[in-house]
């Protein structure tokens, strides 16, 4: 059981690389300021480095969520199985559609879901889950969407050069922004290589000394640490290119200052939450970030339909994930064989999941070039207003 | 709630986010103006141009004095 949930936990930090690879690279890959291939190895090495770089001991990941402790409850490997399936499960369903979600609130969900099953209601702490969980997805893409537009109104209008006499425009020179964006964006990758390879690190940790095999209290082993690095590194470097897509390109139309903008007010953003004590998701910064930046340009519209259905994707993140969670949670306390149709129904349904996606493939080589290609075929909603574009004129 | 946390955070986002994308337009801007061949350019707009691209760098440094714990836990 002990060694199942690892692998499960490591899977998950492989989806989470992968997943999460959109909210770095998604931007500069759009403008072209690094190459769809560089910019995912780029990503995987900062991710890998900024795993290790942490040395702070990986807090239980539940955060207070599920109540422990003396008068609480005690976490089984069974609940974080079921935890683990739950996210795994949403985290490729969202990936196939596209949908930049946030992996810890599907692992956040996935918990819930397995502990209401497993222990009961009463092993929640719902003030916790409003002001951890709720709150910030709140927050966060207003927040970042509010300081991208202002960034990208301001970058635009100190850099718009008119000739004095005439009034014409001149050449706007802006190119020094792409280069600009090559470090905002590794500033980001490296964030959440900080942060969210610790998850799993925590888990995988929490795991050890609930089985018995390590001490409690002590900090993760090196081989957890490496494993957990590598796995998301790996993640990161197979690249979402479907959710690169959707953020790269399936929101607004992203020039290189306007990247520049998106991608400093998301990494201030994550830098200023987890310095000051409340966390906010990196993909609902990010994505807040990337709305906000195609509000500031003039010449560019949202798509808000694109936005509406990521926004949809948040809402069901928690519920899903907790009843995928819920449901394994109740097959694994069944016994062994509950365990193991878990596994065969979970390996299955990521297995279908990836069938399913080679049926449309996107990769880096048509990752956000594709209105020219017109290959959208899931996609009818961006192309008509890839042609709302086109007829009014996009302004440089 | 930490509704304080939630304020402080978001007035450190925008201040900062500010500051580093207001010196950078400039620096691009400068930059700009002083690779104009019609008009001559003042000779103090690229050193203030790499000032300002300097000073970013220096914001990007102090992000990374944040991220890694190892700076700043002993």
């Amino acid at each position: 059981m002990v060694a199942l949930v690892i692998s499960l936990a490591l899977f998950f930090d492989f989806t989470n690389g992968f997943h999460d690879t959109a909210n770095a690279m998604a931007t500069p890959i759009a403008t072209g300021a690094i190459k769809p291939k560089t910019a995912v190895a780029l990503a995987a090495v900062l991710n890998l480095v900024g795993a290790f770089l942490s040395t702070e001991v990986a807090k239980t990941v539940s955060g207070g969520i599920i109540k422990e402790g003396a008068d609480g409850v005690q976490i089984t490997p069974d609940i974080i199985f079921a935890g683990l399936m739950g996210a795994i499960l949403w985290n490729m369903i969202t990936w196939l559609k596209g949908l930049p979600s946030s992996s810890s609130h599907a692992l956040f969900g996935g918990l819930i879901g397995a502990a209401i099953a497993g222990i009961g209601i009463h092993s929640i702490n719902f003030e916790s889950i409003l002001q951890k969980v709720i709150l910030p997805a709140v927050f966060a893409p207003i927040i970042a969407g509010g300081v991208a537009y202002l960034c990208t109104r301001l970058a635009y209008a100190l850099t718009s050069r008119h000739d004095p006499e005439t009034g014409d425009k001149l050449t706007q020179k802006r190119g020094g922004f792409r280069t600009g964006q090559v470090f905002t964006s590794s500033l980001v990758a490296l964030a959440h290589g900080t942060n969210d390879a610790q998850k799993t690190m925590g888990i995988i940790t929490l795991v050890l000394i609930s089985a018995g095999t390590q001490a409690a209290g002590s900090g993760p082993q090196w081989w957890v640490i490496t494993a957990c690095a590598l796995a998301i590194a790996i993640g990161t470097y197979a690249g979402g290119w479907r959710i690169i897509r959707t953020m790269g390109s399936g929101l607004t139309e992203v020039k290189p200052a306007q990247g520049f903008s998106a991608e400093t007010s998301t990494a201030t953003a994550i830098l200023a939450s987890s310095n000051l004590g409340f966390a906010l998701s990196t993909t609902q910064v990010a994505s807040g970030s990337v709305i906000g930046s195609g509000m500031g340009r003039r010449g560019t519209t949202v798509r808000w339909g694109t936005a509406g259905r990521i926004a949809l994707g948040w809402l069901f993140t928690l519920p899903a994930a907790g009843i995928v969670g819920a449901l394994t949670a109740l097959l694994v306390q069944t016994g062994v064989i509950g365990v193991v149709i878990a596994a065969m129904a979970g390996t299955a349904a990521v297995a279908y999941m990836f069938v399913r996606s080679r049926k449309s493939h996107v990769g880096h080589h048509n990752a956000v070039q594709i209105e020219e290609v017109g290959q959208a075929v899931q996609f009818r909603k961006k192309k008509s207003a890839a042609k709302a574009i086109k007829n009014g004129g996009v302004q440089r | 709630m930490k509704w304080l946390e939630l304020f402080s955070v978001a007035g450190t986002t925008l201040v900062s986010a500010l500051t580093v994308v207001v010196l950078y337009s400039l620096g691009v801007r400068l930059t700009a103006i002083a690779g104009d061949t019609r008009s001559p350019a003042p000779s103090w707009t690229r050193p203030l141009a790499y000032t300002c691209f300097a000073v970013c760098a220096a914001a990007i440094l102090f992000g990374l004095y944040l991220i890694i714990p190892y700076f700043h836990h002993k």
